[in-house]
């Protein structure tokens, strides 16, 4: 379907510019530890805990003003989520029972600090009968040790084998 | 046979031009109650789900695998399926019985249970659970914002009355694919000009709507669609894993968005499996929770012409927006594809969703005329801006927008605009004349709008892409032109993305850049005066109509 086609170049494109010049560098993945928050006091985090908030290069809430933006001092890849920002919204989730949105926080989390092109080519290599099993395990090794990104290597490890039993493999 | 005058008028009606169907079980047909669905059944060892609504795991479809494994709470399924399909049903309308306690017992439950659930249920019956279960607190509204010759000063004008009547988020597309970076840019300045912190997306079947959402030029995505049975699934090209994978990614780029799916749509892709149109949609609801997906898009929307054909489908259609609330997301219950041609039909079919109020009533109402909706038209456009809000008066209900007066709506109507020409001149985009600013602020259509030179336009937008603008630049260029307000709603638009916030259920934001969502504005309605209260200031606002008389004025 030409909806699907779309969403595949849509984000393939997005990806692809955010990589210019913006990547930060493959840092190790820190499972911070867990904040111990509480979304009835802490949440909205912008606004009860805006001491925990970063952007991934360092900025915090207070520097992103129109003054700074004008003089050059935020640029485009300072509004942008930390990691660690995305787990403590896992937090909030999973303190309003919302677990697998938490969960979902929490992979986000992973992928992160891996590059946009990457994160393309795994999405592709995820679409029904477009990789091996053998292909899929390796993208997992890599997500594995390359990246950190535990959660992630796990599901797509369990995405090879439904496609193995579901026929939804790229046939060899 | 002689013919009756009566059976004439008849037949000329509105409602008499709409297509209708009688039932067809076998290739899936039916709107609820198929004989093919399953019996509802659960068998769990070691933690994990073995057997699911009649079916061994071993036999499980990848849709039926995923939902097995993240959608059901193994710890509460088993207390949940034993309880009777009709006991649920009573929870739902108990004023006694909390949203909470509801959603516990919901995470335990298979979609044919659910299904059973609904089937006990009437329509008055699913208004009321809806009330109850819908997940933010304050109900809320969204619109489309589209012309035919895509003419970007028209989009923020109309961006702008939009956003001053009361929607909190807004969709555009396209006609032409190339002119979406100037759609997208031209209602993110537009919706600012309206409303400070309303939320705009751009659909897309281009290459740009993730793209524009990374750059800050939109602020959430929407048309993420998943479906009901692993055939249709996999004609989409897409399973259950590729789609939470690419959730997952928009998260990691600070990104709001929701799937999209709704009742009818594999039917209409031959492969329902003779299974009622209801079922299939639970399924996809039950896979978008498992997803981690904060909310849906649901309610038929571009397939509404069939359920809306065949018995029972518009009770369907609210039955399984309700079902998304139960599974605690955030629901934007379509009322947008225009389906029928009576009027009656239209507003019957929309009292579904607007009396109890769910996160976005429509997804959206056309915000321009309906000959200027690129979303094959809607439901709601603006000529019944007025009827909307006199039924909201009439009712005392909340449906989101608010009575707005000429002199405001012109006025925002030209900020938007000259913002717009401002940061044109600024990007050495072609420039917008002082006449096409004139014309968009008191246009009803793009058939009052001067026609733009659109190849100059195509390429300057591309340009807008090639040279990787982004919202910083857009917050630059109204800045240094002296639109310091509207720069100031942009870049505090783009924080969200730092704080992630807004990525939770239902969020939507106020007009001081405040979240509200379902975690900060939990429903916690519980019967009479409880839940959501329409206050006195809201209230004043949704009575004051300016059609009103004031007895005042007359001598007694």
């Amino acid at each position: 379907m030409s909806q699907e086609k779309m969403i595949e170049d849509m984000v393939r494109e997005v990806l692809k510019s955010m990589t210019k010049g913006s990547a930060p560098a493959a840092q190790t993945v820190s499972t911070a530890a867990a904040q111990g928050l509480n979304p009835d006091r802490d949440y909205p985090l912008a606004t009860k805990r805006p001491e925990l908030l970063k952007s991934p290069t360092g900025k915090k809430l207070s520097d992103i003003t129109l003054a700074n933006v004008l003089n050059g001092d935020v640029k485009p890849q300072d509004v942008r989520i930390a990691p660690e920002t995305l787990r403590m919204q896992g937090e909030i989730a999973d303190g309003v029972g919302r677990t697998q949105f938490g969960d979902n926080l929490r992979r986000a989390a992973e992928l992160t600090t891996i590059p946009d092109d990457r994160i393309l080519q795994i999405y592709n290599a995820l679409r029904p009968y477009r990789s091996t099993r053998a292909e899929l395990i390796a993208i997992a090794d890599e997500l594995d040790t390359k990246y950190n990104a535990k959660i992630n290597a796990a599901f797509v490890r369990e995405a090879a084998g439904v496609y193995e039993r579901r026929n939804r493999l790229r046939a060899e | 046979m002689k013919k009756s005058k009566r059976f004439e008028v008849l037949a000329a009606r509105p409602v008499n031009q709409d297509g209708f169907v009688k039932e067809w079980p076998e290739v899936g047909l039916i709107a609820m109650g198929s004989p093919n669905d399953p019996v509802p059944s659960i068998k769990i060892e070691n933690g994990k789900i073995v057997e699911m609504d009649g079916v061994a795991r071993s036999n499980f479809d990848f849709i039926e695998q995923f939902i097995a494994d993240y959608a059901i709470d193994v710890k509460i399924a088993e207390k949940a399926m034993a309880m009777e399909a009709s006991q649920i049903a009573k929870m739902l309308v108990d004023v006694n019985v909390s949203r909470k306690e509801v959603v516990d017992i919901v995470r335990g439950l298979t979609a044919a249970k659910l299904v059973a659930v609904f089937n006990t249920m009437n329509v008055v019956e699913m208004m009321m659970a809806m009330q109850k279960m819908r997940a933010r607190k304050i109900p809320s509204n969204q619109c489309h914002i589209t012309n035919v010759n895509d003419n970007p000063v028209l989009i923020a004008a109309d961006g702008a009355e939009a956003a001053l009547r009361g929607f909190d988020e807004m969709e555009t597309t396209v006609a032409v694919v190339r002119y979406a970076p100037f759609n997208a840019l031209a209602l993110l300045i537009g919706s600012q000009a309206g409303r400070g912190g309303t939320l705009i997306q751009c659909a897309l079947e281009e290459a740009t709507e993730l793209e524009l959402g990374m750059r800050g030029i939109t602020a959430y995505a929407e048309t993420i669609s998943v479906y009901g049975t692993e055939n249709v699934f996999v004609d989409g090209d897409d399973t259950p894993w590729s789609k939470a994978f690419l959730a997952s990614a928009y998260a990691s780029r600070g990104l709001k968005m929701r799937f999209t799916s709704g009742t009818g749509s594999e039917v209409q892709m031959g492969y329902a499996e003779g299974k009622s149109m209801l079922y299939l949609e639970i399924r996809c609801i039950m896979l978008t929770r498992g997803a981690g997906v904060q909310g849906l898009q649901n309610g038929s929307v571009s397939c509404i012409g069939v359920p809306a054909a065949v018995p029972s489908g518009i009770r369907a259609v609210l039955a399984e927006n309700l079902c998304a609330a139960m599974l605690d997301m955030e629901v934007a219950s379509s009322n947008d594809q225009t389906f029928t041609h009576s009027d009656i039909r239209k507003t019957a079919r929309t009292l579904m969703q607007f009396l109890p109020g769910t996160d976005f009533i429509c997804s959206g109402y056309s915000g321009v005329p309906n000959y200027d909706n690129m979303f094959a038209g809607s439901n709601w456009d603006v000529d019944d801006y007025d009827d909307w809000n006199i039924v909201q008066r009439d009712l005392k209900v909340d449906g989101g927008l608010r009575p707005a007066l000429e002199e405001e709506v012109i006025a925002v109507r030209n900020k938007a605009a000259k913002g717009l020409q401002a940061v044109f001149k600024e990007l050495g985009f072609p420039a917008i004349t002082d006449e096409e600013v004139e014309a968009a602020t008191y246009a009803h259509g793009s058939k009052d709008v001067p026609a733009r030179n659109v190849v100059e336009d195509l390429k300057a937008a591309q340009e807008l892409m090639n040279r990787g603008i982004t919202g910083i630049d857009i917050v630059k260029a109204l800045a240094k032109t002296g639109f310091t307000d509207l720069a100031e709603h942009i870049l505090n638009i783009l924080k969200q993305r730092i704080s992630g916030d807004y990525l939770h259920t239902s969020a939507i934001l106020d007009k001081n850049f405040n979240v509200i969502s379902a975690v900060n504005s939990r429903n916690d309605y519980q019967g009479p005066g409880t839940g959501y209260q329409i206050s006195d200031e809201r209230w004043n606002e949704i009575k004051n109509i300016s059609q009103a008389i004031n007895p005042s004025d007359y001598d007694a």
